[in-house]
């Protein structure tokens, strides 16, 4: 039984007095506990869909339902990370993490422990306390995960979360989102414009072609887990980039 | 293990930065080379003045020497209504500034908040802004008469602009994906407004603070000019028309003397609230 379900969804937006069509009819399910990455190059409308499975982008055709209900609007079980961490400036790591929590009036003092684990099991244990002027791109990405994960939401949608990092932080980042995702069982939509990186992390992989944005292949991604980074000097590994290279027409 | 040093990688790599930035504490952080000529600088140009005055190639009554200025700053003091008059010009600038960021900051939220307000009212109100406000004393001066409620007036309308359009400004600086990343926890407006919009917009309606503070001061001061029972403003135009150029400077030093100090206070009190902004002067 399908946790997200999209059938037939479409974008369509005025921009400069042109009609942009940023989607056009797109579909596919995600299995709970699936990791499923959007893979495409920019303007192929992977961000935009992946806020409207959030509820943040109305659609102009179709439907989209998460755990079997139509998505009116943002959900508290739906949650987000940015190409950019979001953090608020005037908050330290800790209360930044709280955020949801507060805005979703759950009991502070309850999930504060819990928030001060997580941070610990992204490895900043020690920076609680720190504000995001003082942490590098690669940490302030990290409280940004541990903000999404410390309400428990089912879903979440992570649009491009590492894509500002460099390459070394990004693999370890994927090494982090893998363990964090086995551990915790969530189901994730990840859009990324990295195909390695796609392939590494994914069960699924939507490869999307742009103008108007369209789902061009599905491609299914069967590597044991836990991956390791060495998986990616393997050929079957090579073979499935490039398979996903040509379906782009980047070969 | 390897992934969860990584963030220990990264602080100990900055800590090494660190260590080349000059001393923060005791005795050293005086020693700056910019502070020893900045302090020098003052040395040397207070000894050349002082040497100009006593070759009389300035008259004194042009510009007084700094001793000159020195003792009548002492004069001043010691008057008997002096009190009396400092307390009269900084009532004035106190309750016009208050007046004037209540005003504006809470008139300045009102144009954030609502769009059809935003649209109609506030373009006259930018208008209205080009005007030196100034040119209005004697009007003050006509409809409040000669006592503290045409100063604190005055004050308080050309302190009003700054609090009310940096605090409009600053209401808008929020970006998409912060406003974004709080509707996906279905915050409210009012979530929104007071844990996003209203702490990003603190910079700016503090930097509108601090102007408008000096600028309740000029607003007093120049009122006082135009007409006054008492205040600083009131020694000055005294001291002038006797020619006792000496005392004049005296009041001016002390007037500069209180607005630096209590603009220090408002800086202090900036840095302190609105603690994570970046230092744009170099601090």
């Amino acid at each position: 039984m399908p946790i997200i379900t999209c059938s037939g969804v479409s974008k369509t937006y005025r921009g400069n007095a042109r009609l942009v069509h940023a989607l056009d009819d797109i579909s596919f399910s995600a299995e709970p506990n699936e990791f499923v990455t959007f893979v495409g190059p920019s303007g192929c409308g992977k961000s935009t869909l992946l806020k409207i499975v959030g509820g943040l982008l109305d659609r102009s055709a179709g439907d989209v339902t998460v755990k079997g209900e139509p998505v009116l609007g943002p959900r508290r079980d739906i949650g987000l990370m940015f190409q950019t961490a979001v953090l608020f400036d005037w908050r330290t790591a800790l209360e930044n993490v709280l955020l949801p929590v507060e805005v979703l009036r759950l009991d502070a003092t309850a999930y504060r422990p819990r928030a001060q684990d997580i941070l610990k099991m992204v490895g900043l244990e020690g920076f609680e306390a720190s504000y995001p002027n003082q942490l590098s791109g690669g940490m302030q990405q990290r409280v940004s995960l541990s903000r999404a994960l410390v309400y428990e939401p089912d879903v979440l949608l992570m649009d491009e979360p590492f894509g500002a990092l460099d390459e070394f932080t990004r693999e370890r980042l994927n090494l982090e989102i893998q363990r964090i995702w086995m551990e915790r069982r969530k189901t994730v939509l990840f859009v990324t414009h990295n195909i390695s990186e796609a392939v590494f992390l994914s069960d699924q992989i939507l490869v999307m072609t742009p103008r108007p944005g369209r789902v061009a292949r599905i491609v299914r991604v069967s590597f044991p887990r836990p991956r390791e980074i060495r998986l990616m000097k393997t050929p079957e590994f090579a073979s499935l980039v490039f398979e996903i290279r040509e379906i782009l027409g980047v070969a | 293990m390897a992934i969860a040093s990584g963030a220990h990688e990264e602080t100990a790599a900055a800590a090494r930065v660190g260590a080349e930035e000059p001393a923060t504490r005791g005795w050293r952080r005086f020693a700056r080379p910019e502070l020893l000529f900045s302090v020098g600088f003052l040395v040397v140009a207070l000894a050349g003045w002082e040497t100009l005055s006593r070759l009389e190639v300035v008259h004194e009554i042009i510009l007084p020497a700094p001793s000159q200025i020195l003792e009548a700053i002492w004069t001043v003091v010691t008057l008997e209504n002096f009190t009396r008059e400092l307390g009269t010009t900084l009532l004035e600038v106190f309750v016009g500034f208050l007046l004037a960021v209540v005003l504006g900051v809470g008139i300045g939220i009102l144009t954030g908040t609502f769009e059809l307000f935003r649209k109609s009212i506030y373009p006259y109100i930018v208008a209205f802004q080009v005007i030196p406000k100034v040119v209005f004393a004697p009007i003050f001066l006509a409809w409040f008469g000669f006592g503290i409620e045409s100063k604190i007036v005055m004050a308080a309308v050309i302190a009003f602009f700054p609090c009310l359009i940096n605090t409009a400004v600053g209401l808008r600086a929020t970006a998409e994906d912060e406003v974004m990343l709080m509707r996906s926890y279905v915050a409210t407006r009012g979530q929104i407004f007071l844990k996003l919009t209203l702490p990003k917009a603190l910079p700016f309606i503090f930097a509108g603070v601090k102007t408008a503070f000096t600028f309740a001061l000029i607003g007093a001061i120049v009122a006082e000019f135009v007409g006054t029972y008492h205040g600083l403003g009131l020694l000055i135009q005294t001291f002038t028309f006797a020619l006792q150029m000496d005392l004049v400077f005296a009041v001016i030093f002390i007037i500069s003397a209180t607005g630096i100090i209590l603009y220090a206070v408002l800086d202090y009190l900036d840095r302190k609230i609105v603690f994570w902004r970046r230092g744009e002067d170099g601090l």
